[in-house]
């Protein structure tokens, strides 16, 4: 009696975990479609902007503008680690910040002195915890990062790389592959060294509107902001699909729970039976005498 | 309303970070360079140009006069395909 009662008790508690966890996947399952909308949005202006650069970029120009300096020795570094404002997203943000860390360990192997940036809450505690110094700790960046985001994070940082303050900028973020492939990467945004462009046809002879430097100078902050803002929407997807799949796996957990413990119900209340019966038959045969 | 060149359209997009603004034909585009406004028309040489702040405009067939607000960017111009990219463009 007292055994099947306290099944009974905890099946229900876990029919309410499932219910909790089985809306969890369908609210991410639906975020992540219009933040999956978003990261597509963005690729025309992406990969415009890295045609262009690609086309402009020479080496030989580092020398004339701060923006396009490449240090031999680099002194100082930064890591922007991006992460979520909101847990039960699976390992997606452990995996963040494990690899800002091993981004920081490098570094500092290298001698360079390093400093961290974080945004989104789950990362700054993560380090608060630790009592990890930051340069940087915000939380206010949604679901649906802007480009004002990615601009207040990047000006910054392209501010203190051109005067020379900091020699590398890496940023850390989880790349959108596919809603169930959502690696953590590094990436190295200052100073630009842009993709080489795959198959450059024959080279274009181009009108300059001003000189073709001058228009690079002014292209790369757009780059660096844009990758900014990429990684951010990158990361805003696939921190709806790391939920998915968590919510997915704790719903399916929940079910393998259920039937299980219907199972050991069943047995229960058959062995309470089964007792019964047995009792109901040995006291008969007691009055039979 | 006096047809401005050949007529003969060419493609036009107005990318931002955040989406594609517009895509489509125009037949005649003014652009807010840094120093002044280009225009564009079909076989426009190759251009790749900074912009200021200003209106963009975009003369077509099927939707009449476009304007679009630009501020910042660059646009190039490739065997008529025309791109504007702005951090802000919003049509007006």
């Amino acid at each position: 009696m007292q055994k099947a009662r306290l099944v009974r008790r905890r099946i229900r508690a876990v029919r309410k975990t499932r219910d909790i966890t089985h809306t969890m996947e369908m609210v991410a399952a639906s975020k992540l479609r219009r933040a999956q909308e978003r990261v597509v949005a963005a690729r025309p202006y992406a990969a415009k902007l890295a045609e262009v650069m690609a086309r402009l970029f020479t080496p030989e120009l580092a020398e004339r503008y701060p923006i396009l300096r490449q240090p031999v020795r680099p002194r100082r570094a930064a890591v922007l680690l991006l992460t979520s404002n909101r847990g039960l997203a699976g390992a997606f943000n452990a995996n963040l910040i494990r690899e800002a860390q091993a981004a920081m360990a490098e570094h500092r192997a290298a001698g360079v002195e390093t400093e961290l940036h974080v945004a989104g809450r789950k990362g700054v505690a993560a380090f608060r915890f630790r009592r990890i110094p930051l340069a940087l700790a915000r939380s206010d960046i949604g679901d649906r990062p802007a480009l004002a985001d990615a601009r207040s994070l990047a000006d910054p940082l392209m501010l203190r790389f051109e005067t020379g303050e900091l020699d590398a900028v890496d940023v850390v973020f989880a790349h959108f592959k596919s809603p169930v492939s959502t690696p953590a990467v590094r990436m190295r945004i200052l100073p630009v060294t842009p993709a080489r462009e795959k198959g450059v046809g024959r080279a274009i002879h181009y009108l300059f509107e001003p000189s073709a430097d001058e228009i690079l100078a002014r292209v790369v902050p757009l780059y660096v902001r844009n990758t900014i803002y990429r990684a951010l929407v990158e990361n805003a997807a696939s921190e709806q699909g790391a939920r998915r799949t968590a919510m997915k796996n704790a719903t399916d957990n929940a079910e393998d729970m259920i039937e299980r413990l219907t199972r050991t119900l069943n047995k229960a209340r058959q062995a309470e039976i089964t007792q019964q019966l047995a009792e109901i038959v040995g006291g008969a045969e007691a009055l039979k005498g | 309303m006096i047809a401005i060149g050949s007529g003969r359209p060419f493609h036009v997009a107005v990318i931002t970070p955040e989406r594609k603004v517009y895509e489509g034909e125009a037949t005649f585009a003014v652009v807010p360079a840094w120093d002044g406004e280009i225009g564009i028309l079909h076989d426009h040489a190759p251009l790749l140009a900074l912009l200021g702040s200003g209106t963009l405009r975009l003369e077509t067939s099927k939707n009449g006069t476009l304007r679009f607000r630009v501020s910042g960017g660059f646009v190039q111009v490739v065997e008529n395909e025309v791109a504007v990219l702005s951090e802000e463009a919003t049509e007006v």
